[in-house]
């Protein structure tokens, strides 16, 4: 199961993320994370506080993005990530391609 | 026991019935010749009744015997039957009279021995006659017989072999004991004869041959019955009456009433013949619409049954099949409409304002079939029945008539009936042409796995300083984890674990890319950083955007006792130490494989050194084993593989392997299933 949330905070798009990321629902991560693009984000956070779980899949949908990111100049920050979800992005080494913050806090104060 | 060759009843019948009656023949001449010469030829007059008796059995076995044989239910050629040979008997008699025609007065004519052989011949055609046609008119009484039926045929059969003796009791005919067992078995007969079951079967045309054979019977049975009365006034001429005998004159009412029912009862079934075949028809259709799809078959051919079964049960004078395709209704069939007929009609429909309610008020499962009242210079009435498969209409079929208020509620109940059965016909259709292709998808996934399980090596390479064991199990059918080895010299061994992002089918055809890219690459002779390098260029070209593959590679050199391993997003690998007799995850940095597809990979992998001792282990594994949950929802975890591992590290690899999937069933619960690929591979160092 998983429910996602896009909300406005100016200047950011946060996306926060309840309960399991699997194969069968990763294209809900994905439509998610295309309309923030579409809708001209420059500055996405995702709020994985509530993220139980993500496959192989999921991160893929985070990987797929990078290079759009990075192409079209938008910040893109996760936070809030508990230890088992924040070991698989490390594991895969996608924490060092992803900014991952500990916390929302952390976020305001270093951007 | 020995078999005794079949006796064939019919043969022997019949040639006993021509013995009898030769000796009947045989008896009567001397009798006769006795008492032409006033002499006492001796012989008793029951000798006779004897003989006469026993001819009546042979013809009734004969007959029997025959009409059990050839008979399958063809009425007409069973009357016909018996109308051939009441005509044949006839015809012979009338012979006769022609012949004593011809001769006048001579000699020859009043010669009493030749008279009295023809007396012979024509009691026994007449007796074959009437015996033969009885047993006929039996297999029809006992057609679609009831119990109650078959005992009273029962009786009046046992009633009527008493007949056959009664001669022997009661030598004077048509005295008072005579008269009263006469008027039991005709009485018997009309009651017989109200079983008339078989007529309603026969089709308009039969019916007509059927009332034409009867005339001939009844013609021939009258003719016959009148001879017999002429018979029984000169008795001078013959010694004894062989007709006057309680069982022929009993059988000849039987034949006479039987026909005479039959007759009457065929008549006044003729206007309604069309109504039954009717009838027939719809119940032949009905099965023909349930039986007609199979599964190379199309929907057409039971749209097409349908037509014509609702056509003719409506009698309807014009009709059309509409389907609709793709929103679009198109008319797929149509009988007795020209085009432009059709145009019209179709046009009349559309605007129909009934129509358009009828079909909005009501969802397509409770449509009904609706008669319409339409302006047209041809046709006054229309019917339109629904077809609904799975609970979306598919089409339409109207009729349309010349009358008005052509279809009646019979016509339309018929109809509505045909037409559930057509959907329910298209919708087995559908869903059998779904199983089979179902069961080809099944096929070819069954291929698709023993492909992958061909992928993954059956012999590990090794040599005598270290034991290697793997395992891997799929999710679905065919999955995306993968491990092999290869032996780059005598003591230089190279150990590969992968995992493709995702499971299933996707995950598969991407493991097989890895296949190849680690066998062309490991051939280089590589280091394990410049292997996921050059990997990691090879698969960014040909992964799809949203997949990655995570490994790690291990190269052991035997002779210096040393492995030199990277990893690329790969869950860490297990090393039990056993000097240290602890287990700790080999730490190194490393991303996966085509998440960064450009030459900057190069600064997100690193590889490392490591030693080993005698008796160390490696335990490398996918994913599927640490996220695997049980029913609580908790992971494996790495630290429940270490703690397995270090305390089974005296254990063989095998040994380890099945103690691993053991605990991890163990773990995730009875029959729940491990929704990912895992794998293992396990290297202990001896």
């Amino acid at each position: 199961m998983l429910s996602l949330e896009i909300i406005k905070e100016h200047p950011h798009h946060i996306l926060t993320l309840n309960g399991e990321i699997d194969a069968s629902n990763s294209v809900e991560l994905d439509d998610s994370i295309r309309k923030m693009i579409d809708d001209g984000a420059q500055s996405i956070l995702v709020d994985g506080t509530n993220l139980h779980y993500i496959s192989s899949a999921g991160l893929g949908v985070f990987m797929s993005y990078l290079e759009d990111f990075q192409a079209e100049g938008i910040r893109f920050i996760i936070y809030g990530l508990g230890p088992s979800v924040l070991e698989v992005f490390k594991i895969l080494g996608l924490d060092q391609l992803i900014s991952i913050m500990p916390d929302k806090e952390t976020v305001i104060k270093e951007i | 026991m020995p078999k005794l060759p079949a006796i064939h009843i019919g043969k022997l019948s019949f040639l006993l019935a021509i013995l009898v009656w030769l000796a009947l023949l045989f008896v009567d001449l001397v009798r006769l010749f006795g008492k032409i010469n006033n002499m006492d030829a001796g012989i008793a007059q029951e000798f006779t009744w004897i003989l006469e008796a026993l001819f009546f059995l042979m013809i009734y076995f004969f007959y029997q015997y025959r009409i059990a044989k050839d008979s399958k239910n063809d009425f007409l050629e069973l009357i016909w039957r018996a109308a051939s040979t009441g005509i044949f008997a006839t015809g012979v008699y009338l012979l006769i009279q022609i012949f004593y025609f011809l001769l006048g007065d001579t000699k020859l004519a009043g010669d009493p021995f030749l008279r009295n052989f023809f007396y012979h011949v024509h009691f026994a055609l007449i007796s074959i006659f009437i015996i033969s046609t009885s047993l006929i008119w039996r297999s029809l009484i006992l057609y679609q017989k009831s119990k109650q039926v078959v005992k009273q045929w029962q009786t009046y059969e046992l009633i009527l072999l008493g007949c056959l003796f009664f001669v022997f009791f009661q030598p004077v005919s048509f005295d008072y004991p005579f008269l009263f067992v006469l008027a039991i078995t005709i009485l018997m007969a009309v009651v017989l004869s109200v079983n008339l079951k078989w007529i309603p079967y026969l089709t308009f045309k039969e019916k007509w041959k059927t009332l034409l054979f009867l005339f001939f019977i009844l013609l021939c049975a009258g003719l016959l019955f009148f001879q017999t009365n002429r018979f029984l006034s000169s008795s001078e001429m013959y010694p004894i009456n062989l007709m006057d005998n309680l069982f022929l004159i009993s059988l000849f009412f039987f034949t006479i009433i039987y026909a005479f029912f039959s007759f009457l009862v065929t008549l006044f079934n003729l206007p309604t013949s069309s109504v039954f075949e009717q009838k027939l028809t719809e119940a032949i259709n009905f099965q023909r619409l349930s039986q007609s799809i199979k599964p190379d078959e199309n929907e057409e051919q039971v749209l097409d049954i349908l037509l014509d079964s609702c056509m003719s049960a409506s009698y309807a004078d014009g009709a059309w099949l509409e389907v609709t395709r793709e929103q679009e209704i198109e008319i797929a069939q149509a009988r007795f409409i020209d085009e432009k007929t059709k145009k019209e009609l179709f046009y009349l429909l559309e605007e129909n304002s009934v129509k358009k309610q009828w079909l909005a008020e009501h969802i397509p499962d409770h449509l009904q079939p609706l008669s319409l009242k339409i302006e047209h210079s041809k046709y006054l009435t229309a019917l339109i029945v629904p077809i609904v498969v799975n609970k979306s209409l598919i089409g339409q079929l109207v009729l349309f008539k010349e009358v008005r208020d052509g279809f009646n509620k019979e016509m339309i109940n018929i109809i509505s009936t045909f037409a559930r059965q057509a959907s329910i016909a298209v919708e087995n259709h559908r869903l059998l042409n779904q199983a089979v292709r179902n069961e080809r998808y099944q096929e070819e996934l069954k291929i698709a796995q023993r492909v992958q399980k061909s992928l993954l090596p059956s012999k590990l390479d090794h040599n005598e300083t270290f034991d290697i064991c793997a395992y891997s199990n799929a999710a679905d059918e065919v999955g995306g984890d993968y491990y092999d080895t290869f032996q780059l010299d005598e003591h230089r061994f190279v150990i590969i674990i992968g995992d493709v992002s995702g499971k299933g089918t996707s995950a598969a055809f991407h493991m097989s890319q890895m296949k190849g890219i680690f066998h062309s690459l490991i051939q280089l002779n590589l280091s394990p950083s410049e292997f996921m390098i050059r990997a990691n260029a090879a698969l960014s070209r040909c992964l799809e955007r949203n997949h990655f593959i995570t490994a790690s590679i291990f190269i052991i050199d035997t002779h210096q006792k040393t492995f030199c391993h990277a990893r690329a997003g790969h869950v860490p690998t297990l090393m039990y130490q056993n000097h240290l007799k602890k287990a700790e995850y080999l730490g190194i940095d490393g991303l996966g494989l085509g998440i960064l597809r450009n030459i900057q990979y190069e600064n997100h992998v690193e590889e490392k050194t490591f030693t080993f001792q005698n008796g160390d282990l490696l335990v490398l594994f996918t994913d599927g084993i640490v996220e695997a949950k049980n029913q609580q929802h908790q992971q494996f975890g790495f630290e429940r593989i270490r703690t397995l591992v270090e305390k089974n590290q005296s254990k063989s690899p095998r040994e380890m392997q099945t103690i691993l999937v053991d605990a991890l069933h163990e773990f995730v619960g009875g029959d729940g299933m491990i929704d990912d690929d895992y794998s293992t591979v396990i290297v202990k160092f001896i």
